[in-house]
């Protein structure tokens, strides 16, 4: 479901950020990666198409 | 019958989720006021965001919570804690922080975070903290007949936060809210 042409085209930062919340689901850490807030990691989240799932 | 207070306390990954609903004004039919840390208002950028979290603060149904260095000093070892316990999922400062104060005011901690539901069944001194995510909220909000159910389809706000939010609840979790809903509320 995600949308890996998206993830794989962001800078090294963001794609890596990415990466590690499709692997752990841990929004605070993978916005840290990023160097984003949360809700702009979020945003991200979104746009890549990576669901939040329970 | 009691008049308590119901309490909140949302960290961010909650609210910035929340925020994105359609129906995200049905919190305060439910919670008299919730309070959100500084750490979470200065995560949120979106215009949508501060809009909605500026309104709700200006009418005091969001208040601003200021940590104390005690409640913070705790928080720090509760996360130090959870990375000592093998297969439990670590916690972050920032829910951290909320279950601490969740704990010490009798707030329910509102969270999306699975180590802050886990800590609470892990730690004994957390077991009594109340930890409710979307899904407890809009079940709640059911349960307390403060939205519109349509008993044909009982999940529909259940779908509507999952489109908004891109938060995929399981099918365990939507089986049984549908269960309570049409058990308790569309018999």
């Amino acid at each position: 479901m995600a949308d890996w042409d998206f993830i794989n085209s962001q800078p090294p930062k963001i794609r890596e950020a990415l990466k590690y919340y499709v692997e752990t689901g841990d929004l605070y850490v993978a916005s840290k990666i990023s160097g984003l807030t949360i809700e702009e990691f979020n945003e991200l989240r979104i746009r890549a198409r990576i669901p939040n799932v329970d | 019958m009691s008049t308590k207070r119901r309490i909140g306390i949302a960290d961010t990954c909650f609210l910035i989720d929340w925020a994105r609903y359609r129906d995200k004004d049905i919190l305060f039919k439910i919670f008299d006021l919730v309070f959100i840390s500084e750490t979470v208002l200065r995560e949120i950028k979106s215009d949508l965001t501060i809009s909605w979290v500026a309104s709700k603060l200006a009418e005091n149904k969001l208040a601003l919570y200021t940590e104390t260095d005690d409640e913070i000093e705790e928080a720090r070892r509760l996360v130090l804690l959870s990375r000592e316990i093998p297969h439990m999922i670590s916690i972050d400062l920032p829910e951290a922080l909320c279950l601490v104060v969740g704990r010490r005011k009798g707030f329910i901690v509102l969270t999306e975070n699975k180590g802050a539901i886990m800590a609470t069944e892990v730690f004994e001194e957390y077991k009594d903290v109340i930890v409710w995510r979307a899904l407890e909220v809009l079940l709640t909000a059911h349960l307390e007949r403060k939205i519109d159910i349509d008993c044909k389809n009982p999940l529909k706000h259940f779908r509507g936060y999952q489109e908004d939010t891109l938060h995929i609840f399981s099918n365990k979790d939507l089986d049984e809210v549908r269960k309570r809903i049409e058990k308790e509320i569309c018999r």
